[in-house]
């Protein structure tokens, strides 16, 4: 399956495009050098995911006796 | 922040911040250009621009606009404009679009000046016997043209495409239903009978319903009918909200992307040392290392 086909199955996926903008943006406005914009962005953007996996794997403990 | 540094004048400050905090605002990325900050001016233009157009694509084109006066309660610009309004340069013309929907010129069309030909796409519905249950889907081209019969209107055509994928020729006649010219959406709304046909029960009554294009310049950005943006939310359902979202976003970072063409980045210009570099003059030194606390080895004896 094409990867984009993803997306119109669940909306979870546009996650990943969202996380990686905002993840990027922040770093270009905090940081100058090109170099450590691009390695401090996608530390964000790993940070985000991880964030996003605990929530999800939260809930997913929540809801197991429901 | 733009305070000096002995490695300055950086481009922000040397810039016209005026001009620059403008283009930023209008092009995500343009203030960057202007002052030769290249790199950083494609990261921005294509993250936020790329997001401001994905959200207006997934939410085909009716998430940016401001309501006119007639649709709206209280103030015109929606807490969604104005995050939106961040980016500058498309949503501005949602202001244009708005004021050019609120013309009086633009009405619904219950006739046509000039023939129509377009494509077409919709279903066909039916009331009556002989008419089987459920809608066809309809693809092809319509015909229209209408003509002064006295007191009212008519207007007479045909469609022909297909029915479920099957050859069809309909002819139209009847009173047309035809949505604005200027509206948000890249489709105009369009209803009209289906002319009886000798062959079909006398009480057979059907009509196609349906969409033809409408121009860029009539749909982009302009607002949606109510009744088309409560079709659009069924249709789309959570993808609107999202779509939504995305141009929100895009629209808030972009005042990041402001503040840094102005300010120059938030951590400033210390980010280009990795390791600590010579300090400027007036700075205090670094402290000096702290001594081991661990008390030192006694000699042995």
């Amino acid at each position: 399956m094409p990867i984009w086909l993803l997306a119109t199955t669940n909306v979870t996926w546009y996650l990943l495009p969202l996380a990686m903008v905002v993840s990027l943006v922040y770093s270009a406005s905090r940081f100058e050098r090109t170099e450590k914009i691009l390695r401090r962005g996608f530390r964000l953007f790993l940070q985000i995911l991880g964030l996003m996996f605990a929530v999800l794997a939260l809930l997913w403990l929540f809801s197991l006796n429901l | 922040m733009s305070t000096s540094s002995p490695k300055g004048p950086y481009p922000w400050e040397t810039a016209n911040p005026f001009a620059s905090g403008l283009l930023a605002w209008l092009i995500p990325g343009a203030g960057h250009f202007y002052q030769g900050r290249t790199v950083k001016g494609i990261i921005y233009l294509v993250c936020i621009w790329g997001l401001y157009f994905g959200g207006l694509r997934m939410g085909e084109g009716q998430v940016v606009y401001q309501k006119p006066k007639s649709q709206a309660n209280g103030s015109r610009i929606s807490l969604s404009l104005a995050a939106q309004l961040g980016v500058g340069f498309p949503t501005v013309l949602a202001f244009i679009q708005t004021k050019r929907y609120s013309s009086d010129d633009n009405r619904p069309v219950g006739y046509l000046e000039h023939p129509l030909k377009t494509d077409f796409e919709g279903i066909l519905l039916g009331k009556g016997p002989g008419h089987a249950d459920g809608a066809g889907r309809l693809i092809g081209t319509i015909e229209l043209a209408s003509s002064d019969i006295g007191v009212i209107w008519e207007t007479r055509g045909k469609f022909v495409g297909t029915l479920d994928g099957k050859p069809i020729e309909l002819p139209l006649s009847g009173s047309l239903e035809l949505e604005r010219p200027i509206a948000g959406g890249m489709r105009r709304q369009l209803r009209i009978s289906v002319a009886p046909s000798p062959s079909e029960h006398p009480h057979l009554q059907q009509s196609i319903r349906g969409s033809i294009p409408r121009s860029f310049v009539d749909g982009f950005l302009a607002p949606p009918d109510p009744e088309s943006l409560r079709e659009l939310n069924f249709r789309l359902a959570k993808t609107y909200d999202l779509a939504l979202v995305f141009t929100w976003i895009a629209g808030l970072l972009n005042v990041l992307a402001i503040w840094d063409c102005v300010q120059g980045p938030a951590y400033g210009i210390g980010d280009e040392d990795e390791k600590p570099s010579e300090a400027p003059a007036g700075t205090p030194p670094p402290p000096a290392p702290l001594e081991p606390t661990s008390p030192a080895p006694q000699e042995s004896r």
